[in-house]
């Protein structure tokens, strides 16, 4: 029996390469901040209006295709000539995003969920599934969607590759190397000028074999001992543009922090939150509050899919459809962190990220959606509010 | 008027003074008769000899959405929890008729009906079994937080299915007895309508109706609320996986990509849109939800602008009618009145707004909409505007019942007179 579970363990452990764990670990962090950012909406409206908003990702996708059209207006179209591009290009970009998901989502709750309120929250539930179909299929008789268009990469003036030094590389190794290096070259050199006094190079004669022999070898010898040096340091490698989406994400988590804790507005907001009808009573403008929710939500998913669309994959297709697997992933987020729970969004979502860039690093990247889903499981099991939020006693 | 009323027999209390047996039995064998005519009519008359095979096909399909709606309205309308992974379980029984054909089929040498029977039962047990598991955190979880514990089971089978490769992986599978018995599947749906209905005749399946209502209260009065929960889930899986097994057998190929969440939405929304709890809401909502998108298949192309104004309008024209029921909710005759005349001043408007663009042609875009994409839009919008409309759903929580028809004629009589 243990022979057996050594024999099943071993080579999967030995198959992992803990050198690039690091790594894993950063980009799982870095895709779990925009879903962290697209959670925030999911758990806002939950919080308010115990609504499962599965309109979000289409919201989502809505601030895609501003950023795309933005970028179609300072002349990035497909197959135009090349351009300058500034920063600012980006700021007009997030901007627009922002405001069309804002007015967007408003629209959505004064459309479909508004009207429902007073009704069984499934019905609310039903409407929001509706109003997703209804973008995802009506958006395709307006928005270019075959072929998926995508944002030009030269917009993007944050391309650059920048790598940082965990731990430094082995320098006797380095040594070794240049030597290496140096036999490789000579080895090769001489196959060069021997394959030209041969007649066939691909059976010479038994000197030519011998030189042959002996350049394979040394580029063995050379390939081997690079291979060893990359492995002996531990570097991190990413764009510049996902270091510029984690700082916009985090300083959008700030103001949204700012905004919940200490204004006026984010004080009702809470106070809805706690209790529906008692703040209501209290004098508290439910309406507003609500509508401010969506705007909050919907504008925080705007700059996620902007960011998402252009500096953290650039590149990135984009169809009408573009929000629904970001949009489950973030919603699967939410609920692991505690839905209705803001700071437990964010923790959903950064944990989501690193899950499933893990279950990758593993090697099985077919099962990194159900990875996800696999763990929010055993969280509802065994805390069913989420990791954040609070156990409520049941009232009778 | 009154031969219709004379015609349905007023419905007496529960109390039956003496039993007779002949009549019971013979009730009951009669109807059982009737419907395995039924069924088997139904395949008779839907013969290539009768009509095409596409209207054949439809025909299997409403029998599979009734019995996936019909189940799921036992787990979500009839016991009250909250399910949305219902293509789960019908795509474990699809597989499992996909993994049993592909290993036995070939060796077994069992008549094509025998075989379908067998993976119908086969599927059930599996789906049977999943639907165990799943049931279980129900005893943990409520509302909403189940809901997401069943809809991210659905992706885990469907993950899953993409990663067996015996299965087909994400490429599918192909199936080999590649047979279309609509006789089953109508079978199989009246048996889960029968199921369904008959349940909550008996004093047990009340118990599912009490936990519904009010799980505490159902503890109190002795409901067994855990063994309710669980057999509700097996039960409604067990219908969803046979249907699966005679869908993979129609169609003799599946893939994991057909089992997407939008299609537990679906069936979702045919529970919902028929009434929670309403059986013969559900069939209703299934057939319609399954034949709209088929019938507009056939749209034509139209314009843009005839596009935008038909939109408008039916917007006007539902958020009037929304307005006009909810302010005169007790003047029926002032209701059904002023509902007709905002959708005729809708249907003006529209006349109207088209002239006017006709005026202006260069409003329109120069490519007119390809009707075959509008199709997904109008069943998403009409879902919308019928839930904002009538949020209840259809029957709401009632049964379709003839004298449910004679209440609902006889108060509108008696308020026009």
């Amino acid at each position: 029996m243990m022979l057996g579970a050594t024999h099943l363990t071993m080579p999967f452990l030995a198959s992992l390469d803990f050198a690039t764990l690091p790594q894993q670990i950063i980009n799982g962090l870095l895709s779990g901040s925009i879903y962290a950012l697209i959670a925030l909406g999911y758990t806002m409206v939950y919080g308010i209006l115990k609504l499962i908003n599965f309109a979000h990702g289409e919201v989502f996708m809505l601030g895609a295709y501003t950023a795309l059209f933005v970028s179609y207006f300072f002349g990035f179209e497909p197959n135009s000539p090349y351009h300058a591009t500034s920063v600012w290009y980006l700021v007009v970009m997030i901007l627009a995003s922002m405001t069309v998901s804002g007015l967007a989502g408003v629209i959505i709750e004064k459309v479909a969920y508004r009207p429902l309120r007073n009704q069984a929250r499934i019905a609310s539930l039903i409407t929001a599934i509706g109003m997703s179909t209804l973008l995802q299929f009506g958006g395709q008789l307006f928005l270019p969607n075959s072929p998926p268009p995508n944002i030009d990469q030269r917009i993007n003036p944050f391309s650059q590759q920048i790598k940082f030094n965990l731990v430094p590389h082995d320098s006797s190794l380095l040594a070794q190397l240049n030597v290496l290096k140096v036999t490789k070259s000579q080895a090769d050199s001489a196959w060069k000028t021997r394959q030209k006094l041969e007649t066939d190079t691909f059976s010479p004669s038994p000197e030519g074999v011998r030189i042959r022999s002996a350049a394979q070898e040394a580029d063995r010898h050379f390939q081997d001992l690079s291979s060893r040096y990359q492995t002996s340091g531990v570097t991190v490698q990413m764009a510049l543009g996902r270091i510029v989406t984690i700082i916009i994400t985090i300083i959008l988590m700030i103001g949204l922090t700012y905004l919940v804790l200490f204004t006026r507005q984010g004080r009702a907001m809470r106070a809805v939150s706690h209790d529906f009808d008692s703040a209501s009573l209290m004098g508290v403008n439910v309406n507003s509050v609500v509508t401010f929710t969506f705007i909050i939500g919907s504008v925080l998913a705007g700059a996620a899919a902007m960011m998402d669309a252009t500096l953290y994959q650039p590149g990135l297709q984009i169809n009408t459809f573009f929000g629904l697997l970001p949009g489950v992933k973030a919603f699967v987020a939410a609920v692991l962190g505690g839905i209705g729970n803001i700071p437990g969004a964010v923790v959903g979502g950064l944990l989501m990220g690193v899950l499933e860039s893990l279950v990758g690093w593993c090697g099985y990247t077919g099962w990194q959606d159900a990875a996800a889903f696999v763990v929010l499981i055993v969280v509802l099991l065994v805390r069913p509010a989420g990791i954040l939020g609070s156990n409520e006693v049941e009232k009778v | 008027m009154t031969t219709g009323e004379s015609a349905i027999t007023p419905q007496t209390g529960g109390f039956v003074p003496k039993l007779n047996l002949g009549m019971f039995f013979g009730v009951r064998t009669v109807s059982i008769l009737a419907t395995v005519l039924f069924c088997v009519g139904i395949d008779f008359f839907s013969g290539p000899q009768f009509m095409s095979r596409y209207a054949a096909g439809l025909i299997f399909l409403c029998g599979t959405y009734v019995a996936l709606s019909v189940s799921l309205n036992l787990i979500n309308g009839i016991t009250g929890q909250f399910s949305i992974g219902h293509f789960a379980f019908f795509q474990i029984g699809a597989y499992t008729a996909a993994g049993c054909s592909k290993a036995f089929y070939a060796t077994m040498h069992l008549p094509t009906l025998e075989w379908l029977v067998l993976m119908a039962i086969a599927g059930s047990i599996t789906a049977a079994i999943a639907g165990f598991v799943v049931g279980l955190p129900s005893l943990r979880l409520r509302g909403d937080y189940l809901a997401i514990v069943t809809l991210g089971f659905g992706e885990i089978i469907r993950i899953a299915t993409e990663n067996i490769t015996y299965l087909g992986g994400s490429k599918g599978i192909d199936i080999t007895p590649h047979y279309q018995s609509i006789a089953l599947i109508m079978l199989l749906a009246v048996g889960c309508i029968a199921l369904s209905r008959n349940l909550l005749k008996t004093a047990f399946g009340l118990g599912f109706l009490a936990v519904r209502e009010d799980e505490v209260a159902a503890v109190a009065m002795g409901v067994n609320v855990t063994r309710i929960k669980v057999l509700a889930f097996i039960i409604g899986s067990a219908f969803a996986g046979a249907a699966g097994a005679l869908y993979a057998h129609k169609y003799g190929f599946i893939i994991p990509d057909q089992f997407k969440m939008d299609g537990s939405f679906i069936v979702l929304t045919m529970v919902i849109l028929g009434g929670t709890g309403s059986v013969t809401g559900s069939i209703l909502a299934a057939i319609i939800l399954t034949l709209l998108p088929e019938l507009l298949r056939d749209l034509h192309n139209v314009s843009f602008g005839g596009l935008i104004a038909t939109a408008l309008m039916v917007l006007v024209a539902t958020f009037g009618i929304k307005r006009v029921i909810d302010t005169h909710f007790d003047l029926l005759k002032m209701k059904w009145l002023s509902a007709l005349g905002v959708l005729a001043a809708c249907v003006i408007g529209e006349i109207i707004i088209k002239m006017l663009l006709d005026l202006f042609p260069h409003v329109r875009t120069h490519a007119p909409i390809d009707g075959a994409q509008l199709r997904m839009v109008i069943y998403a919008a009409t879902l919308v505007i019928v839930m904002l409309l009538r949020p209840q759903g259809m029957f709401a929580h009632h049964e379709f019942s003839w004298t449910w028809v004679k209440k609902v004629l006889h108060s509108k009589t008696a308020v026009k007179s």
